[in-house]
Order: structure tokens, then C-alpha cells, then sequence
């Protein structure tokens, strides 16, 4: 797909700014430009400047703004796995600054953890960057979790399945923690989210999971990373216009996918022509978050049919005006709105239905 | 951490599509959502920084112009200041305004914008208010959950400590000794270190004033240089900054405040001998305390012979100083108008704040010479709390993560590194008032430290960092090691938690 004339870009680019708040927009243009200078037409990826453009922000034992975090390391798989887990503030001052690993949440209450996949398309950000810290503050102040957020391998350096596996991993060890039972019946109340390419990861580990008997509430993808070969509608009709490109989306499949595979793998098409169905299968209910200005959208919807049609049970939040990235700052709609169905999800007392009501579409 | 303010202050009570909000402003005037992500943009540029992300668009879509691998990039929080830089890197012959060099002496020959931050950094002092909020970074590995108990007994004795009841701490410590021997690994290691600081605070045994024991302190840091990356991490990003610094000049003066064994100075003699053009002519003044007097001489002879090796004019002096804070300008010798001149500090100025007023007469020396270039390197951490407690606690946590770093198959070099390590633990958890050296402060205090004393800031770039993540994939092995920029500094930690930060300075030339 070739880039429009010069004209033709200022009147993306104003209309781009025209629609998010100056500061965001200037945030995901930043990142934008970042990205663009880090990609090389030759699938390489330069890591080191990556990371030192990367803002990250170490784990604080006490708490700010009702919320504390500390980092841990599974130093048991072959990979050291390194999550960030985020809690909110004990009630007792006293304990601010410290970490009890030996009590659960609670003996009462149920307590649903998110275990969380950050995005960047597979490739960019950490567990602590800063965007990603802040934004999982977030999730336990507004809407009641535990967080804990996963620092897996990413593309080029690791393929396909390293992303996979480390969600399975950590999703293995974050059940297997005492600290994080909660109810009267002393179990983890497990739910997985993520976004862009951490909501591609969720689908996975939860697919994982299913197989495996392993039992997950929930699955929150936030605008999530998917693909296929063909050019969908939304994707000529959005490309290049809200800061993304399907140049850009190529690249990254292509750093993640096993060399030489096209977009219609499995990882990148869940349920295309090589997909596995679920039909049958004990899937946990899912939450579908979709900006209508995401260029991936079809994909996303598409995906959202396919949950629906094997009779899984699935929410479609979808924000007619948002752009990808709404969630980074609070400063729109689309972010109280996400938070208020987010919070809805992780604490309905159903459990997982296997029945055929229609999706609820919200639109905003 | 930095403080943010209440989520919904911001948020739009407008239903409709576009519900863009108004920037909300902190003191300082940067956009308060955007601090908290690491960025720093004042909302009145806001819209500049906007047109200027545009115009960098323009010009990358054309495909004609594509930054180099090799372009150099600074403290990417000043997101105005990188977004010129870029625009100058990538249009140079355009009409906007070049970025400020802001320099007296002749570096035109650095390109792109090197050791001097471009933009529009006009004002002195600290850019962003002090932060007061206490930050404790924990890193627990899966081994440490069962030690749980035991950090728990560590604090319950120090807690004993500080309320001043020994009969109970006295019950604890040995409590705490029990616990410990069921330990392994690094974990065993620290809450022995701690408890025997604990003990000996109890009882009154202090540790020996370390300079009675120096050559053997300096045999120590050998072993601590050859096991770990720490200070070559320190001495490599200190060097990167000198060099930038150094960049034409033809006369160099290095001083270093604590010369040790000279192991950075190596390193940069070969690196000015590769110098394009030539090397200068090196001067090193190699400070140290009294009980080291005949070994620094030796010391710079040694480098002598390396200089000549290399073709390097070479040229060493001594001082011997009780303390760095009876530093005189004059006893520098300082060749006024002729040479560039780099003051060097690594892990020395923390122990001047044992001292009152110590810090103060060392800033004032090192000004009143004019340096082009002042590196510091500190242990990252918040060790110098008035409260025994915090201070406690804070160190058990970063040794910890000192110590897991170390862990690996047992070589001298290792056992050494662990007691030279203990050794600061012990200086930290028993004593006090002059004793207590091992005040290590975080970046974040000496940044407001020199910005008070009348230095700003001078931004180790993208180039120093690429390298020095190079370095420690080389000789570390582990990947538990990772280098971060902040605001222009470099750290190195140990898995997320910063443990020591190299930072570099200049005058403030105001007016």
C-alpha cells in the first residue's frame, strides 16, 4: 500500500489530532515516531535504543494513591520469568513499604486477579514501562483486582510461541500462590486481559488453559492483535489514518510469526482457514473491546462472530470514536467507559455460561 | 514514583466524540498526565511539540531522509528537546532554529548536539519539584518466599533497635541467626551481614573505621571489579561522558577524587590514544587518603607506563587528603585557559555526608575550578533516612538484590566481592554520627544536591547506553542485568531495581 501524497497526510494528520485530546495524541505520535525509527526494512529491530527510549518506572513497595507494587522472579522455568504484581494498600499504615507472602487476600471475600499481558505488538514495552505501571494502577484502583502483569520474551529475538508460553507459565504460577487465594474457598480467581498484542496472548493462554483444565474467569482483550492474509475492509479504509499502518502491522506479524509463515497461522488467525475451533469447549466468557478507529477492527469483530457461533459467551465493547491507545490516559469517555465494563466483567457472579444470549454492543 | 493526581480531575462530563479535556497543569506547567508516563512537556509547548511530531512525519514518509543507527539520542523525557534534535538530525538545512549549544569553549566539531542538551533549556535549578514520596523497589525471587519469615524476624529486631529495647532485640538477633542457617543462597548471606550489624549495635562492637584498613579495602574492590559489571559499568559510562567532553581539546586534566587502584583509567588513556586526530595530553591528579600514600604514586606510574605504551604524553600527581572536604583549589594546580578539566567521582561523595558541611566544601573546590565536566557515580538508594528503621529496611532490600546478582558458581573474586559488600552493611547498620560513611542517597537527592549547588545537568546519550549494554552482555553473562535512562543518567540494576546511577554535570552558567 503506498502513502498518500504529502496533502493528502495533513489532512490525515489534522483530522487524527482533531479527535483525541492534544496530549494523547502527541503521546502516540511520539511512540508512533519511535516505533517507525526502531524497525528496520530488514525485520531486524534496534533493542538497544528500544529500551533506552522506553520510560519504565521501578516497583514501589508503598503504596501511592492506594496502590504498591513489588516485582517477582520465577526463577523455576528455564526462562527467569519476571512479573509485577500490583495490590492495593494494606489497611494497616504500619505494613506500607513491606510484602507479606505468607497470608491470602482474603478469607471472605473473593478477589479476582487480571493476570495482565501488555501490548506493543509483541515487540515493544516491558512490564515496567511506564505507560504500562500506570495503567495497571489503574485497573486495581478503579475497578477492585489484583494485577499481575507479565514481562514475556518478545519478537524478533523470540518468536512464536515464546509469548504463549510465558502467559502459560505465569498464569500456572500466579494459580499455584498462596497470596493470591482469596474467597471462602481459598482458591485464585483468575482473569486474563490484555491489549493489542496482549490481547492476542489472552486468547492463547486461555485456550491453554481450557485444554488443560485450568480454570480462568474471564478473558478482557483490549483492542487485540489479530491478523490474516487477506486486506479487510476497515484496514484499507483506516490505513495510515489513526496511527497505524498496515505496513507497520505486517512488520511486527512477520518478526513474531515462525520465519517464513503467513498471517493466516493460527497465532495470527485464530479462526481462519488453519484455526482450531472451539466448539464444544469449556472457554471462559470474554470481554471484546474494539476502537472504531482501529484499522484491525474487522479482524477484531470477526473474531467476536467466531466466539459467537460455537456458543461462547461474549461481551462486544464497542468505541465508535476511540482510537488505539484510548486507555493511556484518562482524559476521554472512552476510559471511564472501558473502566465501568471492565469492573462490571471481573465482578458479575456468574460463572462461565455456555449459553447462546446474543452479545451486549455498546457503542460509544 | 511520582505522585499523580486523581484520575476523573481530567475526565470530560461531554458525551460527545471529541472529548478533548484541558490540559491539566502541575507547578512547572508540564501536562500532569504525561509526567506520570515519563514524559515531560509543558502544556504551553504542547502544541509546538505537536507540529514538530508532524513535521518529523513528513519527513520520515518521504523516505528520503532515515536517521542513521549511529545517531545519538538524549534524555527522551525532554520530549521537545529530542523532537529538535531530530528535526536537526534529519534537516539540517531547513530554517528552524538550531539547536543551543550553549558552550564557551570551541566544540564545534561535536556533532549532532553531544555532551550539550539542545532546546530550550534556559532555566537554572531543578525543572521539576522536589519529590518527597518514599519509594521502596522490592524484587522477591520465588526462593525468597519461604525466607519470608526471616526478613520478618530482621525487621521485628530492628524495629526492637529503634524503639531502644535491647533485652527484645537481643532475643531476636538470635532468633534471626537460627532462621538464617536454614537459608541458602544470597538470602543467607544478607541476614547473616544484617544480623551481625544488628548484633554489634546491640552489644557495642563497632566495626574498625575502614581507612585504618584501606589497602585491604582497596584489594577488596579489586575483587568486587573482576566479579561483577558494577564498576565497570560505573567506570565505562563515566569514561563515555569525559570523552564527549574531551572531544578536541588538546591539553586534558582528570581528577579523580578517590583514585583507588586506577582501574578506569586504563580504559580511557587507550581510548585517547584512538582519538581522531591524536590523543591530547593527559593529566591525571589521583586523590586518596592517607594510609594509601606510597600505593597511588605507584599507581600512576603504572598508568604512566601503559600512556607511553600507547603514545599518550602523560603527566600524574598525588594528593593525600583525611578527607575529600579539605580539597583546595590550589593544591589542583589547575593550568587556567590551557586545559579541559573533568573531575571524577566514584562511590566517594556519599561519604561526606557523615560530615556537616563536608558536601558543601567540595562543591565549592570542584566550582571554583571550572570543570568542563563533573561524573558522578552512586549506589542508588535511599540509605541516609534519619530513621534507623527505614534505613534498615531499605538496605536489607537493595543488598538482596546486590547479592542475587552475584550468586553463581563460588570464585574467590566472589567471596571477596560478598565481603566487601558486608562490609559496607556493617558501617550502615552499626554505627553512627562521623562513622557512618555508607550514606548512599538516591539520583533523585544528589540531582537537587547539584542543581542547589549551582551545576545542570549534562545528558549521557543513547550511544554510552548502547555500548554499556554491550559491555555487560559480555563479561555478565546473566540477563538479569539491565542499564535504564532517566532525565540524561544511566543506571544499572539487577533485574527492575536500579542499583547504582551514573550521572554527569557542568556549570550553570547563568547570566
Amino acid at each position: 500500500m503506498t502513502m498518500t501524497m504529502a496533502g493528502g497526510n495533513e489532512v490525515n494528520l489534522s483530522e487524527c489530532k482533531r479527535i483525541v485530546p492534544l496530549n494523547t495524541w502527541v503521546l502516540i505520535s511520539n511512540f508512533k515516531l519511535a516505533y517507525t525509527l526502531l524497525r528496520r526494512p530488514d525485520g531486524s529491530f534496534n533493542r538497544h535504543l528500544a529500551e533506552f527510549l522506553d520510560r519504565k518506572v521501578p516497583a514501589n513497595s508503598f503504596p501511592v494513591d492506594g496502590v504498591f507494587s513489588f516485582d517477582h522472579v520465577d526463577t523455576s522455568a528455564s526462562t527467569n520469568l519476571l512479573t509485577r504484581i500490583y495490590l492495593p494498600a494494606p489497611l494497616d499504615p504500619s505494613r506500607y513499604g513491606t510484602v507479606d507472602l505468607t497470608e491470602p487476600l482474603s478469607t471472605t471475600e473473593i478477589v479476582p486477579v487480571l493476570v495482565f499481558f501488555h501490548g506493543g505488538s509483541f515487540t515493544h514495552s516491558s512490564a515496567n514501562s511506564a505507560i504500562y505501571d500506570t495503567f495497571c494502577r489503574r485497573l486495581v484502583t478503579i475497578c477492585g483486582v489484583v494485577v499481575v502483569s507479565v514481562d514475556y520474551r518478545r519478537s524478533p529475538e523470540h518468536r512464536y510461541p515464546c509469548a504463549y508460553d510465558d502467559g502459560w507459565s505465569a498464569l500456572k504460577w500466579v494459580k499455584s500462590r498462596i497470596w493470591l487465594q482469596s474467597g471462602k474457598d481459598s482458591n485464585v480467581y483468575v482473569y486474563l486481559a490484555g491489549d493489542s498484542s496482549g490481547g492476542n496472548i489472552v486468547h492463547h493462554v486461555a485456550v491453554r488453559a481450557t485444554n488443560e483444565g485450568v480454570k480462568v474467569l474471564g478473558n478482557i482483550l483490549l483492542h487485540p492483535m489479530f491478523g490474516g492474509v487477506v486486506r479487510t475492509q476497515s484496514e484499507m479504509r483506516l490505513d495510515g489514518k489513526y496511527f497505524v499502518t498496515i505496513q507497520d502491522r505486517d512488520w511486527y506479524w512477520r518478526a513474531y510469526l515462525p520465519e517464513g509463515e503467513d498471517r493466516d497461522h493460527p497465532a495470527c488467525n485464530p479462526f481462519g482457514p488453519r484455526g482450531q475451533t472451539l466448539e464444544g469447549v469449556n472457554f471462559p466468557k470474554s470481554l471484546v473491546v474494539v476502537a472504531g478507529l482501529d484499522l484491525v477492527q474487522d479482524w477484531q469483530l470477526a473474531y467476536v462472530d467466531g466466539l459467537k457461533k460455537t456458543g461462547h459467551h461474549v461481551n462486544l465493547l464497542y468505541l465508535k470514536q476511540a482510537t488505539i491507545g484510548f486507555y493511556f490516559l484518562p482524559n476521554n469517555d472512552h476510559f471511564h467507559c472501558l473502566m465501568d465494563e471492565l469492573k462490571k466483567f471481573v465482578h458479575s457472579i456468574e460463572e462461565c455460561s455456555r449459553s447462546t444470549s446474543s452479545p451486549t454492543l455498546l457503542s460509544l | 514514583m511520582k505522585r499523580e493526581h486523581s484520575h476523573r480531575e481530567t475526565s470530560s462530563v461531554k458525551v460527545d466524540s471529541s472529548s478533548m479535556t484541558a490540559n491539566k497543569e502541575e507547578a512547572g506547567g508540564f501536562d500532569e498526565l504525561l509526567v506520570v508516563l515519563g514524559y515531560k512537556v509543558r502544556s504551553s509547548d504542547m502544541a509546538d511539540v505537536a507540529h514538530k511530531l508532524e513535521q518529523l512525519e513528513m519527513v520520515l514518509d518521504d523516505g528520503i531522509s532515515h536517521l542513521s543507527d549511529d545517531t545519538v539520542h538524549y534524555n527522551p523525557s525532554d520530549l521537545s528537546g529530542w523532537v529538535d534534535s531530530l528535526l536537526f538530525d534529519l534537516n539540517p538545512t531547513c530554517d528552524q532554529v538550531k539547536p543551543d549549544q550553549d558552550s564557551e569553549y570551541e566544540l564545534s566539531a561535536i556533532p549532532g548536539s553531544a555532551a550539550y542538551p539542545p532546546g530550550k533549556r534556559t532555566r537554572t535549578g531543578s525543572d521539576s519539584p522536589t519529590t518527597t514520596t518514599t519509594t521502596r523497589s522490592m524484587v522477591v525471587l520465588d526462593s525468597q518466599e519461604t525466607g519470608v519469615r526471616l526478613v520478618h524476624a530482621l525487621l521485628a529486631c530492628a524495629e526492637a533497635v529503634q524503639q531502644n529495647n535491647l533485652k527484645l532485640a537481643d532475643v531476636l538477633v538470635k532468633h534471626v541467626g537460627l532462621l538464617a542457617s536454614s537459608q541458602a543462597g544470597a538470602m543467607r548471606k544478607v541476614a547473616t551481614y544484617f544480623a551481625e550489624g544488628l548484633a554489634r549495635r546491640i552489644y557495642r562492637i563497632y566495626p574498625h573505621d575502614d581507612v585504618g584498613l584501606s589497602s585491604f579495602s582497596d584489594t577488596l574492590q579489586i575483587h568486587f571489579y573482576e566479579s561483577c559489571p558494577y564498576l565497570k559499568f560505573a567506570h565505562f559510562t563515566a569514561n563515555q561522558a569525559i570523552l564527549e567532553s574531551f572531544a578536541t581539546a588538546e591539553k586534558v586534566h582528570v581528577i579523580d577524587l578517590g583514585l583507588n587502584q586506577g582501574l578506569q583509567w586504563p580504559a580511557l588513556i587507550q581510548a585517547l590514544a584512538l582519538r581522531p586526530g591524536g590523543p591530547p595530553d593527559f593529566r591525571l591528579t589521583g586523590i586518596g587518603s592517607s594510609l594509601t600514600g606510597q600505593s597511588i604514586q605507584e599507581v600512576g606510574w603504572k598508568l604512566g607506563q601503559l600512556a607511553n605504551a600507547v603514545g599518550v604524553n602523560f603527566e600524574f600527581k598525588s594528593i593525600v587528603l583525611n578527607s575529600l572536604s579539605d580539597l583546595k583549589p590550589e593544591m589542583l594546580e589547575i593550568r587556567t585557559g590551557s586545559e579541559s578539566i573533568a573531575v571524577n567521582s566514584v562511590f566517594e561523595l556519599h561519604r561526606l555526608l557523615a560530615h556537616p558541611g563536608s558536601i558543601d566544601n567540595i562543591l565549592f573546590t570542584i566550582k571554583s575550578i571550572k570543570p568542563d565536566i563533573i561524573t558522578v557515580v552512586e549506589q542508588e538508594a535511599d540509605h541516609n533516612g534519619s530513621v534507623f528503621l527505614d534505613r534498615f529496611t531499605e538496605s536489607l532490600h537493595y543488598y538482596s538484590s546486590l547479592f542475587d546478582s552475584l550468586e553463581g558458581p563460588p570464585s574467590q573474586d566472589r567471596v571477596m566481592s560478598e565481603l566487601y559488600l558486608g562490609r559496607q552493611i556493617l558501617n550502615l547498620v552499626a554505627c553512627e554520627g562521623e562513622d557512618r560513611v555508607e550514606r548512599h542517597e538516591t539520583l533523585v537527592q544528589w540531582r537537587n544536591r547539584f542543581s542547589m549547588g549551582g551545576f545542570k545537568p549534562v545528558n549521557i546519550g543513547s550511544y554510552a547506553y548502547k555500548q554499556a549494554s554491550m559491555l555487560l552482555a559480555l563479561y555478565a553473562g546473566a540477563d538479569g542485568y539491565k542499564v535504564e535512562e532517566h532525565e540524561g543518567c544511566l543506571l544499572l540494576g539487577w533485574q527492575t531495581r536500579p542499583l547504582i546511577a551514573t550521572s554527569a554535570w557542568r556549570l550553570n552558567r547563568v547570566g
